[in-house]
């Protein structure tokens, strides 16, 4: 037990830092959500220049390691005069990067219906706002939405890099409470445990999705 | 302008459907060439032929699920996809607004279904009336509720279209249709992705539809139907209109060396 005291005696530092990841996971998935949606409809319906800007962008962020973004952007934000703050600065990295992938991952979704399926919405006399909000995004959602939440666990995981750029998380919360202790072994056995809890329960949430799916409706 | 209406083209109004000169091309492939077909009100039109000779398409043109390259295309005297320019006689694409209203007028059955799936049988029935018509919610189940008492389904209501049997949801489809108050119905080999025993209760339901004085275009195999309920046969090939006429006349006494031989053919097949 006596092993295990540094993590005992930092518990609560090593929470209050999972809180901070969850906060930034958090605060990141909404607006990568939005662009990621606005990107793939802008794929399927845009005009011929509008897709291939979408197109080059989802190409290029993929291409790039999201720590390499982050560094380039935390340099980068000073030099323009662009006064924001850190937290929100990383915030706009990781939704900007991620809403690469979940363009594609909705755009799967949409693309994956059966021209049927649009057939049928048309015949009934629906416009296209009408067949998307009715008949094509519930379908598609519920399609896109194993892999999306995959890509929230992703996410979530992908905040430890941020301690890179000096925002407090539960990776930099860790190595705070390792440098005073010198228990590395301990405490980070804590952060992964943390970071396994978060991911495990997103992918359980994943895998209800996903029989859902399966079932049909 | 003969008709009040703005668009209205100069036609006989006692015609339900008119097409003109339709014509459809896939690549190379000329699907369509130059179909004209003309359905009075009320009356239920049978086209048949060989697989590939333009049927489905000629179908899918008259509510533009296809676009077409050249023709009109008119039900009750309003044009769908393209109006013609009175001035300069060219023929112009409607908005895709224009375009989804009008087809509100025309409803259409599809060989495999497609309810929408994460709808209950009620939700894909009132959808469209609410969503698009603007009806009222009681008012569209009342009216849903009728429509699926007529097609037998009354206690289906709740289910997911998952649940059902093929003639269950091609019925639910017919009631989807018919619940936008369609003007014009078109069924596209409504019955060939069923089992044999299920065909007749949709047949069952469409002879009904037929006997209440719909407008019908109905593209099938069923010889028998064609032969009880068409009030005219039209058969294609090659993406024309070899010949047209009444059932008796069509399937007795067949001008074109063409429809003999698919009758004979079909006949054969059929035969036990």
């Amino acid at each position: 037990m006596r092993t295990f005291a540094p993590l005992i005696h930092g518990y609560w530092y090593l929470l209050r830092g999972a809180g901070m990841t969850l906060l930034m996971a958090g605060a990141s998935v909404v607006p990568a959500t939005l662009l990621g949606m606005l990107f793939a409809l802008g794929q399927i319906f845009g005009g011929r220049i509008s897709r291939a800007a979408i197109v080059t962008y989802i190409f290029v962020v993929r291409g790039i390691p999201l720590l390499v973004l982050l560094t380039f952007v935390y340099y980068l934000l000073p030099l323009t005069g662009i006064d924001l703050p850190p937290f929100w600065g990383v915030v706009l990295v990781m939704a900007c990067y991620y809403a690469a992938f979940m363009a594609e991952v909705f755009r799967a979704g949409i693309l994956s219906l059966p021209q049927a399926q649009w057939d049928a919405a048309r015949g009934l006399g629906m416009n296209r706002r009408q067949m998307l909000w009715i008949v094509i995004f519930p379908q598609a959602f519920r399609l896109a939405a194993p892999p999306f939440v995959n890509l929230c666990a992703n996410l979530i995981k992908a905040t430890s890099l941020v301690s890179v750029v000096g925002l407090w998380e539960l990776t930099m919360a860790s190595r705070e409470i390792v440098e005073r202790t010198l228990a590395p072994f301990q405490i980070f056995i804590g952060a992964a445990f943390l970071y396994f809890c978060m991911c495990f329960a997103l992918s359980r949430y994943g895998k209800y999705l996903e029989g859902r799916v399966l079932a049909g409706h | 302008m003969p008709d009040t209406e703005p668009g209205r083209m100069a036609t006989m109004p006692r015609l339900m459907l008119e097409m003109r000169g339709v014509a459809k091309r896939f690549g190379a492939n000329e699907v369509l060439r130059g179909v004209s077909l003309s359905v009075p009100r009320g009356q239920t039109v049978v086209v048949i032929g060989p697989s590939g000779s333009g049927k489905t398409t000629l179908l899918r043109c008259i509510n533009m699920l296809e676009d077409y390259e050249a023709g009109i295309v008119a039900v009750d005297g309003v044009p769908i996809g393209y109006a013609v320019d009175e001035k300069s006689g060219r023929r112009q694409r409607m908005a895709e607004r224009a375009i989804a209203a009008a087809r509100e007028t025309i409803g259409i059955v599809f060989q495999s279904y497609n309810l929408f799936p994460h709808m209950s049988v009620l939700s894909n029935i009132i959808a469209a009336p609410i969503r698009v018509k603007g009806v009222s919610r009681p008012q569209a189940e009342t009216r849903a509720r009728e429509l699926l008492a007529m097609v037998g389904l009354s206690d289906k209501e709740k289910e997911y279209p998952a649940r059902l049997s093929g003639g269950q949801q091609q019925r639910v489809a017919i009631a989807r249709a018919l619940a936008m108050e369609p003007k014009i119905m078109l069924f596209d080999e409504v019955t060939s992705a069923l089992d044999p025993e299920l065909v007749g209760e949709v047949l069952a339901a469409m002879r009904q539809l037929a006997r209440d004085g719909m407008t019908m275009v109905v593209v099938t195999h069923e010889m028998s139907f064609a032969r009880d309920v068409a009030d005219r046969v039209v058969f294609m090939d090659g993406g024309v209109i070899v010949e047209e006429g009444p059932p008796e006349t069509m399937f007795s006494t067949p001008k074109t060396e063409r429809v003999r031989q698919f009758l004979k053919r079909h006949n054969d097949r059929y035969r036990i």
